[in-house]
């Protein structure tokens, strides 16, 4: 293996190139980033930066490894699989014996360009919302999920009137109904309106002034944020044959193709829960994958298999919750120290009897015992 | 160089003693502790490549 070219340009790229290298790689890596800023950390643009209790400057990762040829604002526009080359916008084509995919996701929007609907998901993402939250007084939100719901407690922080919208009740799928319901609660006292629109929402004006509900009145606001989602940046794979709506499908060593591998937020995996594929958004599998990747492109078969262990967390409300494990439908809650009520507690959730996930709320642990407790059995005479 | 960690921000993630498992471990308790306080030139890159993977800008590379 000597060339490797790797296209994205944030944790699993920086990750993948690092791995690379710790793994005594010593030919040329080059890095493709469709973006102007150099790499940066995602998780604070919807928290402290967000809030403005931490600077942007802060966001930005250590400069990279001076081995690494980082070329920012370079777009991969395609690959040629049998000629192992990636293609770039403008023409250059790049000669590969190791591609490693990190092309990520991005925000998914209601409406078309001209909506000029917010998101969050990048740094430009992040930079423009704050200015917008700085001058306005009311903004809606679209997506009652981890993302959403940490955007209102931000905008309500700063004194916003905030509407949050979703077909679905906030925060269900991925803290499941137990934990979810303490969130919400903790959103409707912080003075947050919450709406329910099962047959989903469109968005109304050009740019957007306001979102349209199935039945109910307009909901209208100086600011319209889409939190609804994310869609895996797999199309300029388009015309290779891998990739689609879903993502990129990897296998238990995260390869996709001879000589390509494949990590973070573009990744789908088959589930060892549910045998259905499905992608994990989050730092930890980004980086986790990043590393199983780059071991497979430099010893393949001979490279451990990846292990997920989904781990994730989220700042709301003064709550500060950490997960880790899989909250699945039909999991039994367990309050196995302290209680919602007293704003500290340790979770575990089990399903069939086997402990599947555990969380903290305001409760500090290290994540290695929380990990250990997401798979211990639960202490009996606890409730839920 | 040294590495200095921000003990109110670290939130024990361990993503960093992973990356650089002979400068930084994360005990069963949680813990961060700096194994090697003066980092040499050649183990500058892992020392970075730790303070890159952290979340919450907790690690420091000073000189
Ligand atoms: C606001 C926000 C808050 C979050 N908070 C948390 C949290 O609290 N906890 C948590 O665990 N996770 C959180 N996440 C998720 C976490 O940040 C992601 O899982 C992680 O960033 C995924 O990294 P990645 O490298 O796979 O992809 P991305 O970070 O999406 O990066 C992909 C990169 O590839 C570039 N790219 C795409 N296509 C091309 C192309 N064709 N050519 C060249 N470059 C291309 C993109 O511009 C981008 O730089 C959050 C995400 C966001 C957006
Ligand atoms: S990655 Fe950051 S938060 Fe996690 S243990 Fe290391 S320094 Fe602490």
């Amino acid at each position: 293996m000597r060339d490797v070219v790797i296209v994205g340009g944030s944790i699993a790229a920086v990750t993948a190139a690092d791995a690379l290298r710790q793994q005594g790689h010593d030919g040329p890596i080059t890095i493709v980033s469709d973006e102007r800023h150099a790499p940066y950390v995602r998780p604070p643009l919807s928290k402290g930066m967000l809030k403005g209790t931490e600077s942007v400057d802060s966001v930005f990762m250590a400069p990279l490894r001076a081995d690494l040829d980082f070329r920012p604002k370079t777009r991969a526009r395609g690959l040629d699989l049998g000629r192992r080359r990636v293609l770039l916008e403008g023409g250059e084509e790049l000669p590969y014996d190791g591609l490693v995919v990190a092309s990520g996701a991005r925000a998914r929007r209601l409406g078309p360009p001209e909506a000029g609907e917010l998101v969050v998901r990048d740094l430009d993402d992040a930079l423009r919302l704050r200015e917008s939250l700085t001058t306005a007084r009311s903004v809606v939100i679209v997506g009652g999920g981890f993302l959403g719901m940490e955007i209102a407690s931000t905008a309500r922080g700063l004194g916003l009137d905030v509407t949050v919208v979703d077909r679905d009740p906030p925060l269900v799928r991925q803290f499941g109904a137990f934990l979810a319901g303490h969130m919400t609660r903790a959103a409707l006292a912080a003075g947050v309106r919450l709406v329910h629109a099962p047959d989903g929402v469109r968005l109304a004006g050009t740019p957007a002034t306001a979102v349209l509900t199935g039945d109910g009145a307009p909901l209208e606001a100086d600011v319209i944020v889409t939190a609804a989602g994310d869609l895996p940046n797999v199309e300029w794979l388009a015309g290779s044959g891998l990739g689609g709506p879903g993502g990129l499908l990897v296998d238990e060593r995260c390869r996709v193709a001879p000589g390509v591998v494949a990590a973070g937020d573009v990744v789908t995996r088959v589930s060892d829960h549910t045998d259905l594929p499905r992608r994990s958004p989050h730092w930890g599998s980004a980086i986790d994958q990043a590393r199983a990747a780059a071991l497979a492109l430099l010893k393949g078969d001979e490279a451990p298999e990846y292990r997920p262990s989904p781990y994730y967390w989220t700042e709301q409300w003064g709550l500060d919750i950490k997960i880790c494990g899989r909250i699945l439908p039909g999991c039994e809650t367990h309050v196995v120290t302290g209680s919602m009520e007293e704003g500290s507690a340790l979770l575990q959730w089990t399903r069939d009897g086997a402990t599947v996930a555990a969380a903290t709320v305001n409760h500090r642990m290290p994540v290695v015992k929380l990990r250990k407790l997401a798979a211990a059995p639960v202490p009996e005479r606890t409730t839920g | 160089m040294r590495i200095i960690v921000d003990e109110a921000r670290c939130e024990g993630y361990g993503f960093c003693a992973e990356a650089a498992p002979h400068l930084l471990e994360l005990d069963d308790e949680g813990e961060l502790t700096v194994l090697t306080e003066q980092v040499g030139q050649d183990e500058r890159a892992d020392a970075e490549a730790a303070v890159r993977v952290c979340p919450v800008a907790a690690l420091k590379l000073a000189p």
